[in-house]
């Protein structure tokens, strides 16, 4: 399997001084669910963001598809390279409908409605369609979140904290059927959280960061 | 290519637009570096003393009255409960719309020795017709009544929102310390917001300092009038520009000063600590002394030139629309939504570009767009005017005229000055928009004018229409300006009531001024909703 996403040596500091992420290389295949795990603070949402292209790393090369999105003389940013991303506060556009949000980043003119349809379907999401992000619950809003991240078709899915705000009675319902629909569409996904067992469950590799940098790395299988 | 031109296009347009505020300034002061006519030395030897001694004794007198009443208003509806401070905690902001010209033609409308007020006392007790019971008004304390009771809420508001956050707990281990409440206000609960009432000082005295139409009805020989007197009456539009950029020396000061106190007003009890203030009743003579002190402000500054214009309005039979009026309606209102929703449109574009830049350069730059509402109307139409004609002699050269005496100066010089009213709507519009929400439009490859159409626009859409509503109230007010700036013959509401208060024909200057009043009163509805929605130490969109 080809790998998806490749980082050699990546250092990144906010002041020049101390190095938030020091010396980060690793890689994620196709079809594989890697989580970075770690405490508050040790710079794991930062290489998430950096990855997506939200940031510049200080120093390091990024390959996304084998094709370097960043390094010292290239930059490619967040919109060209083919991400998908979901944060913790979710941050679906308040002003659309679930059905507008998830039609958002589909580009492909002709099919629109038909993708958007099909992650309706598959998040069992279909009777949200029209309404509006605040009037649905924090699990219904992950879904619509996914389905929007998902519909554009990424090379990469990007998910940070996705289900710290959710109780854990969804959590662990949520878990099952994610997994399931990450690995029945044989998607790459790139998680970061601060929980053991959510990232144990949903992963096949885990590593963790500490102080900046890979302490560990684990296959789950 | 296309990644580059997007880049360079919102990294560039903050600094664009900042050149293009900042040129009539420059014009201005390079004034300074030019020769000095005949005309300067007159001005020097015999009428620049009075310019500066009218203009500080001007600032002074209004600072002390602004002082007393602002702050001693905002002290008595935070700590009192009384009868009608619930319409007065509101009502204290409405002077705001009436301008200070409107004011003043008012006041002389009522106070001469003709006026309404005399000519009513007169009848009343059957005096003598040259008997005058109120003393000639058309002098500086007479402007200084008319300034303070006009701005006063730019201090109520400032201080009222301080004391606001003033914890009750604060106040009361003041009293265990064995302060009485007059010693608790005048050692504790004023110090503490001085900077805050100094920044809304300051507001006061450029507005004083930049007024134009009162102190020319009273006469009065200020900086503006003899900028006006010199490129009006001696045509010396150099020697006009030198006293302008003398002018805006001070207003820099006050600016600075301005600044200086809002970047030191920290006057927010930590939310631990923060107990919100508690109110005395005030029953009796007590409350019905509140009340008046309260009362007064608002019934001087808005109550009686209402009933003033009204009456005018009425001596007419109400006949006032006539189709002069309609058509200089009709010019304000398209001069003033063109220049709101283009004013609108800048602060957007600024606010993006910072927000897409995320670079300190751009943040400062955005910032010194703010500070055009500081420069006076007058002293930027000079400015405008100068820089039309160079343009039209340099650049236009085919045809005769293009820019100069054109709407477009006009214009210009509204959005200069209101900048940074729609500014502070489109800025605090965009603190509610997290910037996840971004990083998710950027990450579905949504970017520059493609994340403003589809996101923020969308969201913005309450922030645009109360920038735009805030523009068009300042605009239709705006006089010194509008004045020198309009082509010939294009008359405005604000142009026309000076015009008629000018020639004296104050019954007719009445139908604009109470449409200005009026349109005034947006910018105060707007206001107290924010600060209905609004609690202590926390902000309006939390």
């Amino acid at each position: 399997m080809n790998n998806i996403l490749e980082i050699f040596e990546l250092n990144h500091s906010f002041d020049k001084e101390v190095y938030v992420l020091d010396n980060i290389n690793l890689s994620v295949k196709s079809g594989e669910i890697l989580s970075i795990l770690g405490p508050s603070g040790c710079g794991k949402t930062t290489l998430l963001r950096i990855i997506a292209g939200l940031e510049k790393q200080t120093n390091g090369i990024i390959k996304i598809n084998n094709k370097i999105v960043s390094d010292q003389s290239c930059f490619i940013p967040p919109e060209k390279r083919n991400l998908g991303l979901i944060v913790q506060e979710r941050s679906l556009f308040p002003h659309l409908t679930n059905y507008e949000n998830i039609l958002f980043g589909i580009k492909d003119l002709d099919d629109k409605n038909e993708i958007a349809r099909d992650y309706l379907e598959l998040f069992k999401i279909d009777h949200l369609k029209d309404k509006y992000p605040h009037e649905i619950s924090g699990g219904e809003q992950q879904r619509i979140a996914l389905a929007r991240s998902l519909a554009p078709s990424p090379a990469l899915l990007l998910m940070d904290e996705p289900f710290n705000a959710l109780d854990e009675k969804l959590k662990i319902e949520m878990y099952a059927e994610i997994k399931k629909i990450f690995k029945e569409k044989k998607l790459t996904v790139l998680i970061v959280s601060h929980d053991r067992d959510e990232a144990a469950f949903l992963s096949d590799k885990l590593i963790t960061i500490e102080d900046g940098s890979i302490k560990e790395m684990l296959d789950t299988n | 290519m296309l990644k580059f031109q997007a880049i360079n296009f919102w990294g560039s347009i903050t600094y664009l637009i900042l050149a293009l505020f900042v040129l009539p300034v420059i014009i201005i002061i390079s004034s300074l570096f030019g020769e000095w006519s005949e005309n300067w030395s007159h001005i020097y030897n015999f009428v620049l003393f009075d310019y500066v001694s009218n203009s500080i004794l001007l600032v002074m007198g209004v600072t002390v009255v602004v002082f007393i009443i602002g702050v001693g208003t905002a002290w008595i509806i935070t700590n009192y409960k009384f009868f009608g401070k619930n319409v007065l905690e509101w009502a204290l902001i409405l002077p705001l719309s009436v301008p200070p010209y409107i004011l003043a033609y008012t006041f002389t409308g009522l106070f001469d020795t003709y006026g309404t007020a005399n000519n009513l006392l007169r009848d009343l007790f059957n005096l003598q017709s040259d008997y005058a019971f109120f003393p000639n008004i058309r002098n500086i304390y007479g402007a200084i009544i008319v300034f303070s009771f006009t701005l006063y809420p730019y201090v109520y508001l400032v201080s009222r929102s301080a004391f606001l956050n003033q914890s009750q707990a604060m106040i009361e281990a003041a009293r265990l310390l064995g302060l009485n409440k007059i010693q608790v206000f005048f050692k504790l609960a004023v110090p503490i917001i001085r900077p805050a009432i100094i920044g809304g000082i300051m507001l006061v005295s450029m507005e004083t300092l930049s007024d134009f139409g009162a102190v020319d009805h009273f006469a009065i020989q200020t900086f503006t009038t003899g900028i006006f007197r010199t490129w009006y009456g001696m045509y010396d539009i150099n020697t006009a520009m030198q006293l302008a950029s003398m002018l805006l020396l001070f207003v820099g000061l006050f600016l600075i000063l301005e600044r200086y106190s809002r970047n030191n007003a920290i006057y927010t009890s930590k939310s631990s600590t923060f107990r919100p203030i508690k109110l005395t009743k005030l029953q009796g003579h007590q409350g019905g002394l509140a009340f008046l002190i309260c009362f007064l402000p608002v019934f001087i500054g808005f109550i009686l030139p209402i009933l003033e214009l009204s009456f005018w309005a009425f001596e007419r039979n109400l006949n006032f629309f006539d189709y002069k009026f309609l058509i200089t309606t009709q010019n304000t209102i398209i001069l003033a939504i063109t220049a709101g929703i283009l004013c609108s449109i800048f602060a957007l574009l600024v606010n993006y570009s910072i927000r897409f830049n995320k670079d300190n350069f751009s943040r400062h730059a955005g910032s010194l767009l703010s500070l055009g509402y500081a420069v006076p109307g007058l002293i930027l139409a000079v400015g405008i005017v100068q820089l039309f004609t160079w343009l039209d002699a340099t650049v236009f050269v085919t045809s005769e005229i293009v820019l100069t005496g054109s709407l477009i100066g006009l214009i210009f010089a509204y959005i200069i000055k209101s900048y940074a009213l729609a500014n502070s709507s489109i800025e605090s519009g965009y603190e509610r928009i997290s910037s996840s929400i971004d990083d998710s439009a950027r990450v579905l490859k949504s970017t520059g004018f493609d994340m403003l159409k589809r996101i923020h626009f969308p969201l913005l859409k309450t922030s645009f229409l109360t920038s735009t509503l805030l523009v068009i109230s300042e605009v239709t007010k705006e006089l010194p300006a509008t004045l020198i700036l309009r082509p010939f013959n294009f008359d405005t509401l604000a142009v026309s009531t000076y015009i008629y208060a000018a020639e004296e024909r104050m019954m007719q200057a009445s139908a604009p001024a109470i449409a200005i009043v009026m349109v005034g009163l947006i910018p105060i509805i707007i206001l107290t909703k924010m600060i209905r929605t609004s609690r202590p130490g926390k902000r309006d969109y939390e």
